[in-house]
């Protein structure tokens, strides 16, 4: 596909006089409704009619889902890439060389990268209006913006999920890795372009499922869907299992991917000792999602049969705890597939930022490494209140140890920073404002880790205020800094650099007066979940909610500088920032290929001492 | 050398502040309210942790502020390596989180393990809390008590100072037990407590708490009943008030409970 | 790849991949404004239309569906004098319901402020009841109801409002005359601690004089 900008003005001339195709995401959405329509009747008024006949129940909601997520995927070209080549036919699936390529069925890894980017920073801004919706709610102890509590947990379920799926496990992995990683490992394609390409077109269903939800009915469970409540609900749920089987399996999707592009794909020369750190962080994120999305799939599937067949498997008479244990089983991995990604972008930003050589590199590979190898370890933490009394003690040793390979990725870029001269850029900003988050997710990690403080602070604003400082502070801080980073690469063009200064310290005083403060009305009494709550609380809870909006609005102006310089701003040159890994020495054009010939590599990315010329040496091109 | 002397000098500054800071917010009380001893064993725990911690956070915060500061206006420096720096990094990581998981954690866990042990509770005052959706329901054995209500028929739960409390947490409906898959689980958490159990259906779950200080609802609304397991619709209003009173007042209160469920 | 070279060629028999735009914005702004208004509005729009349509009448026999947590329909018109039969029927597979009917709300303190516990007039109050096909049924409270039963006889019980409470899957008949008490009343459901009337569990019923 990388090459059809060829003969384009050609193919655009002739083009003229033929008929033209439908949308394919107008067609995806027909023949998804058809799907849906079809299965949902035949399930529900033939296969499996119930008593006084409704004609959508839970089981038709399922099947049909699953039709009309098929047709909605063939819709959007799979049927034209995959399908019809599989039987033989030929490839006939023509790619407009403009805006519509983000449209539809795309197998070039920038376009799938862009589309991520996209599909998830538009998940970002949903559910963070949901957010907004829910501190609106709190701002009062009275229930005032919602009709019923159900309504709000339901809300704070959608926001739960949505950031959790869409945006913390996909926004640096399926969204700037899919774009860089290639580039980095000086390839023109990913290891398997295709179901690349499937993998995003299943994220805009998954969001849309759990958006949907509450036409089903409310759930309340929040986005841990804790089992036996799961299995009471109202049918809701029944969307949000089926949402997040398709987000996770995008997750899975674009993780082999990943691996596969890590592991086969690297230009000449690119050894596994000249590996990018950001390679490394998604090669460890990528093997933690190869091991754990399946698990959690699998839970959520059962959960599901649990409720749709229905049995008992989570209930009084069967296990209660077996729902928990199997999903913090992942849910404890899932947040280091989350920050991993932003560890390895600092240590990939600061160096070049400060064009210094990156201190003790093999400290922060093997912490990176780490953190994955440990994060499978201590998922029983978010269990003290309820799991047996011998089992406190090993979880809450490996949760205490795994802030040591953790602070190594503090030591490298520590360490890089003495005595750099570092530009201070937005990016450079956005990573120690990072930083300084992740330093307090951690600490309070910390204190979170010892059970006797857990089980006071345990399910009360304590806890989340802790988690939205490891996902907003340190996560999505870092992804605004990618975002700063590379959007000369993405546009050929520059950020304002005072008002990516102004964004960046606009949010951060937002997000660390909101959650700062959650912090403390935690250990007062506020629990989670809870749309009223008792009076005294109220005034702390009406100054973080206007922090919150502030915090909102913070984003909200990041996200419309980035898109305004995106098409305005100061064109640049291919390396403004004298990078040295390999993406700053291709011109990523969507359409086209990056690197002709493949570039050779024939030293490491991060050495920026005398002995090696001044301005970096460009790999040499064989 | 000067850059680290002077490092040292803003770290030494930070720490100080940063310790001052802590023993403020330990002098007012870090849990806010704590009504047993189990409460105050975990403001112990954090407060130790959190005096070990400020000078490292005060180390990678002020090495944050230093290094985008202080070198601008140099030529970088260039290394790539410093076992001395590593070295003390990577064993003191390592000492400092064995010694936070002796103490606080397994220390402190012991002490709660010891709370527990039957030897040492044959005297305890036993509460039956039920959570059912979206109520607790508080019988207290030893007295006769089935449900202890105020006036209006809301559950309220009255304890002595000084006293051993057991509370046996279960979760079911007793009202409608034809529904035995109608249980959730609920969380049984008293803020002023300093501690909060998960109630899982089907089993029975033990709480043990100590009580040291005579307060109540009306006087500080952490000393509530309070579910903090999501459990549905109804989970904001699992709240019950609680008393912990003198052992005379608690008798007073049980002799009007027995008049008024005789009634 | 295999496909670049197929993409070079310009093939007249295949179709122009210049997708229309408009189509396409149109119909994603429908489907994005259909999916707003179904999640946002869907009470206020049913409610709407039961207003413009309120005249037809739920007769002679209203079927009642309970789910967690709601009453379909939650619009209700008969007209006084009619025979009227309920058929209550519980769509949950978990939790159990029951319909009150009436005007005004009985409170009980709270932290919370004051919480409605039941209709402080009880609609069944005087009326003959004739309960029929009883199924599953928890609990009855006629109140001062005077009530007839034809096959099953539902446990009885006492205090509070008429009400039939229902377990999972049950279901019951009440077969009346609209008792001549026009203007809007209320139906509800106030079990597990008045939680499913706060979580949306309620209805109006509309009498038309005769």
């Amino acid at each position: 596909m990388s090459a059809n900008a060829a003969g384009l003005s050609g193919v655009d001339t002739a083009n003229r006089q033929r008929r033209r195709i439908a949308p394919p995401v107008i067609r995806g959405l027909l023949w998804a409704a058809i799907g849906f329509l079809v299965f949902n009747t035949l399930v529900s008024q033939v296969i499996d009619r119930q008593p006084y006949d409704p004609f959508v129940t839970r089981v038709s909601a399922t099947v049909g889902w699953a039709a009309a997520v098929i047709g909605w995927l063939l819709g959007v070209g799979a049927w034209e890439v995959i399908v019809r080549p599989f039987f033989g036919h030929p490839v006939e699936w023509d790619i407009p060389n403009d805006w519509r390529r983000y449209f539809m069925f795309s197998t070039d890894h920038k376009v799938v990268g862009l589309q991520y980017i996209f599909t998830t920073t538009g998940s970002f801004l949903l559910a963070g209006l949901a957010a907004m919706m829910m501190r609106m709610e709190l701002m009062n102890a009275k229930l005032w913006v919602f009709t019923n509590p159900g309504a709000y947990l339901t809300t704070v379920g959608i926001h739960g999920t949505v950031m959790m799926f869409s945006v913390g496990t996909v926004a640096l992995v399926g969204g700037f890795a899919n774009y860089f990683i290639p580039l980095m490992m000086g390839s023109n394609s990913s290891a398997y372009p295709r179901m690349s390409g499937l993998s995003h077109w299943l994220l805009p269903a998954g969001i849309a499922t759990v958006f949907l939800s509450p036409l089903l009915g409310q759930w309340t469970t929040g986005w841990r869907a804790y089992a036996p409540l799961s299995g009471q609900d109202p049918s809701g749920i029944v969307f949000y299992y089926l949402g997040v089987f398709a987000m996770t399996t995008s997750s899975l999707l674009v993780a082999i991917n990943l691996t596969a592009t890590i592991i086969f794909n690297r230009a000449p020369g690119l050894t596994w000792n000249r590996l990018p750190m950001f390679g490394w962080g998604i090669l460890a994120v990528s093997l933690l999602t190869i091991i754990w999305v399946p698990e959690i799939q699998m839970t959520f599937i059962i959960s599901l049969l649990n409720l749709i067949v229905p049995f008992s498997l989570f209930e009084q008479t069967g296990s209660p705890l077996t729902y928990m244990e199997s999903f913090w089983l992942f849910g404890h991995p899932e947040v280091y597939i989350i920050v991993v990604p932003a560890f390895a972008l600092w240590q990939e930003i600061i160096p070049v930022m400060g064009q210094k050589t990156l201190f003790a590199r093999q400290w922060g590979v093997l912490g990176l490494v780490f953190v994955m190898l440990f994060s499978g370890l201590v998922w029983a933490h978010h269990m003290f209140t309820n799991m047996r009394n011998s089992e406190m003690l090993p979880f809450s040793f490996f949760t205490e140890m795994i802030s040591i390979p953790t602070g190594f990725s503090y030591l490298v870029v520590l360490g890089t920073l003495w005595g750099a001269r570092l530009k201070f850029s937005t990016p450079t900003l956005f990573v120690l404002m990072s930083m300084f988050n992740f330093l307090i997710g951690g600490i309070t990690g910390v204190l979170l880790a010892d059970p006797v403080i857990n089980l006071q602070t345990h399910d009360t604003f304590f806890v989340l205020s802790h988690f939205h400082y490891t996902v907003i502070g340190s996560m999505v801080f870092t992804w605004l800094a990618a975002a700063y980073y590379w959007l000369p690469k993405l546009s050929g063009r520059m950020y304002n650099e005072t008002l990516g200064k102004l964004g960046a310290i606009w949010v951060f005083i937002a997000f660390n007066s909101a959650f700062g403060q959650m912090f403390f009305v935690g250990l007062r009494g506020m629990n989670r979940w809870v749309a009223v709550y008792p009076q005294y609380l109220q005034n702390m809870n009406f100054s973080i909610s206007m922090f919150a909006f502030l915090l909102g609005l913070g984003f909200l102006f990041n996200f419309v500088h980035i898109t305004w310089m995106w098409n305005k701003g100061k064109p640049v040159g291919q390396n403004p920032w004298n990078g040295k890994t390999l993406e700053w020495f291709g011109t990523p054009k969507p359409g086209i290929a990056t690197f002709s010939p493949l570039p050779h590599v024939e030293t490491g990315f991060y050495d920026y001492s005398e002995n090696t010329p001044p301005t970096p040496s460009p790999p040499k091109r064989m | 050398m000067i850059d680290i002397l002077l490092f040292a000098f803003f770290w030494l500054i930070a720490t100080l502040l940063g310790e001052w800071g802590v023993h403020a917010m330990e002098a007012r009380g870090l849990y806010y309210s704590a009504a047993t001893s189990q409460a105050l064993d975990g403001e112990k725990a954090v407060a130790f942790i959190l005096t070990m911690l400020v000078p490292v956070i005060a180390f990678v915060v002020v090495m944050l502020i230093y290094t985008a500061i202080r070198f601008r206006s140099r030529k970088s420096l260039q290394f790539r390596d410093n076992k001395v720096f590593i070295g003390i990094w990577v064993l003191f990581s390592i000492a400092l989180n064995i010694l936070f998981f002796v103490h606080p954690s397994a220390s402190a866990l012991e002490q709660m393990f010891n709370n527990e042990e039957a030897r040492l509770n044959r005297h305890d005052l036993i509460v039956n809390v039920t959570a059912r959706q979206w109520e607790w329901i508080f019988s207290y054995p030893q007295y006769g008590i089935q449900t202890a209500e105020d006036s209006n028929g809301n559950s309220t739960l009255y304890l002595p100072v000084n006293q051993n409390v057991r509370f046996v947490l279960r979760s079911y409906d007793p009202y409608h037990t034809y529904d035995p898959n109608g249980a959730v689980i609920h969380d049984f958490w008293i803020p002023a407590f300093g501690l909060k159990q998960d109630i899982i259906p089907g089993e029975t779950r033990l709480e043990y708490v100590h009580t040291n200080k005579i307060t109540s609802y009306d006087v500080d609304p952490m000393v509530r009943v309070q579910c903090a397991e999501v459990c549905g619709p109804g989970h904001p209003f699992m709240e019950a008030p609680v008393h912990v009173v003198s052992s005379s007042d608690f008798m007073k209160w049980v002799q009007a409970q027995r008049k008024l469920e005789a009634s | 790849m295999q496909e670049d070279s197929s993409l070079r060629r310009v093939d007249p028999s295949r179709r122009d991949p210049h997708w229309s735009a408009t189509t396409f914005f149109v119909v994603l702004g429908l489907v994005v404004l259909i999916s707003i208004l179904s999640l946002f509005l869907k009470r206020p729009i049913s409610d709407a239309t039961a207003a413009m349509t309120g005249t037809t009448l739920n007769e002679p026999v209203t079927q009642i569906e309970q789910y967690d947590y709601g009453f379909e329909p939650h619009h209700i018109t008969w007209r006084a004098g009619d025979q009227v039969t309920i058929s209550l029927h519980n769509r949950s597979t978990t939790h159990w319901h029951e319909m009150m009917l009436g005007r005004g709300y009985d409170y009980t303190p709270s932290a919370f402020g004051p919480i409605a516990t039941q209709f402080d007039t009880d609609f069944w109050n005087g009326i003959h009841v004739t309960f029929s096909g009883a199924n599953h049924v928890d609990n009855l409270c006629v109140n001062k109801a005077i009530a007839k039963f034809i096959g099953p006889m539902p446990n009885i019980v006492t205090g509070g409002n008429f009400s039939p409470t229902l377990q999972p899957g049950g279901s019951l008949n009440m077969t009346f005359t609209v008792p001549n008490k026009p203007g809007t009343w209320h139906y509800g459901c106030f079990v597990q601690q008045y939680v499913h009337y706060m979580a949306g569990m309620r209805g109006t019923i509309t009498i038309l004089p005769r």
